[in-house]
């Protein structure tokens, strides 16, 4: 018996058939892999953001536009920005894996992720460059 | 979307209660989950009081009293009475556990226990759940020594180290594990997607097969696990380890199948 999209399907197939399923999809390691690889990357990047946050939020445009154009300040915030952005994207996926069931609501679900954290990626990264180089 | 609420015919009413007659002033009361497939009835819980000068200190103990005292109807899977076989496994007291090595002195409700069937699992009859498809995913894993050397003349040589990996140098290895699925039905991740999860029982067995240096075919099971949904479904929860009446620690072997994945891509 399977279920999907609130509908019950229900199959005539031997408890082996269904275990096995459509077998093994001989991937999923890069996924777990590289949720670790950025959880670890965000450790010392969010502890300087956190450090530096409290100075930017009552600087003014101006001190926050010098602040930024230290290169240093403008390469940590960049890969900050790509390890959060990447991180949040394989964390939701597997939200999505987790609790989404239906096989048409899945995928839609999985691409609108990937579009909007890609979206909401590259945006972030303009705005670093363009304060930078405006 | 993963289920949160009960299916309307699965919602669990009040039952019927039994007193115990004659009894002193050392006595017990056990709500148990009853269901039977015959008829449309919904599930209920019923209420058996019990004489505990009469009865055993295990919370099998109390459903054999039961079963042979006060309601011969009560159906549950019992057999060795001393941990070994799994087959009492049921949630006691909001704890999936071995009725017949937990205590009921040691339960944490002082009265009222409830005792109800391992959950998120068809339910066959009363404490008796459906347990075909982890015993199909278990098969699916080909739990036996795979070589491709010719057979050798004599035993399979394993050294005590590697034997050690195994059985645990505690005796709490994978090895010692039961099959009594208390691990795997304690499992979220396995409660929203354990059609395709392979739960921490079959994969601590896995580990204990991609672990066995005997075996010649590490790679392929490797392969075989690697996938988004037998495997990475894990989320290191760690009910597991917390449930296993044995003492075994399923949430460590899954991560080291993961490490060896790991291992083998740098």
């Amino acid at each position: 018996m399977t279920e999907s999209c609130g509908k019950t399907h229900k199959k005539i197939e031997t408890p082996l058939a269904r275990a096995k399923g459509l077998g093994s999809a001989k991937s999923g390691y890069k996924h777990w892999w590289m949720q670790r690889v950025t959880a670890l990357a965000l450790i010392p990047l969010s502890v300087w953001l956190l450090f530096h946050l409290p100075n930017i939020f009552t600087a003014s445009y101006a001190e926050a536009q010098l602040w930024m154009s230290d290169p240093w300040n403008a390469v940590t915030l960049l890969l900050f920005l790509w390890a959060a952005f990447y991180h949040a994207l394989l964390g939701l996926e597997v939200i999505i894996e987790d609790y989404v069931h239906c096989h048409v609501g899945k995928p839609v679900m999985l691409i609108f992720t990937r579009f909007l954290f890609l979206g909401a990626g590259v945006m972030a990264v303009y705005a670093v460059l363009k304060i930078n180089f405006a | 979307m993963a289920k949160f609420t009960l299916p309307k015919n699965s919602k669990i009413g009040k039952g019927k209660s039994f007193k115990a007659e004659n009894a002193g002033e050392n006595k017990k009361t056990f709500r148990i989950y009853r269901w039977t497939p015959d008829g449309e009835e919904n599930p209920r819980l019923d209420t058996y009081e019990i004489d505990m000068d009469k009865c055993g200190p295990m919370v099998l103990d109390a459903l054999i009293y039961i079963k042979n005292n006060i309601d011969p109807t009560l159906t549950f899977r019992r057999s060795c009475r001393e941990g070994i076989c799994g087959s009492c496994a049921m949630n006691i007291d909001g704890t999936n556990t071995l009725a017949c090595t937990k205590a009921i002195e040691d339960c944490r409700s002082d009265d009222n226990i409830k005792i109800t069937p391992l959950p998120h699992l068809p339910v066959v009859k009363d404490l008796v759940p459906d347990l075909n498809h982890m015993y199909a995913q278990y098969a699916s894993i080909e739990p036996w020594m795979k070589t491709d050397s010719p057979p050798p003349s004599q035993e399979r040589l394993q050294s005590p180290e590697d034997a050690n990996r195994l059985n645990g140098a505690d005796g709490h290895g994978p090895a010692m594990c039961i099959l009594c699925y208390c691990c795997t039905t304690a499992c979220p991740s396995y409660w929203w997607n354990g059609d395709r999860y392979l739960g921490p029982s079959t994969l601590l067995q896995a580990s204990r097969w991609v672990h066995d240096t005997r075996d010649e075919a590490t790679g392929e099971r490797l392969d075989q696990l690697e996938d988004p949904f037998k495997l990475y479904r894990c989320h290191t929860i760690m009910n597991c380890t917390s449930a296993c009446p044995k003492g075994l620690n399923p949430a460590k072997e899954i991560a080291e199948v993961k490490k060896r994945i790991a291992e083998r891509q740098h």
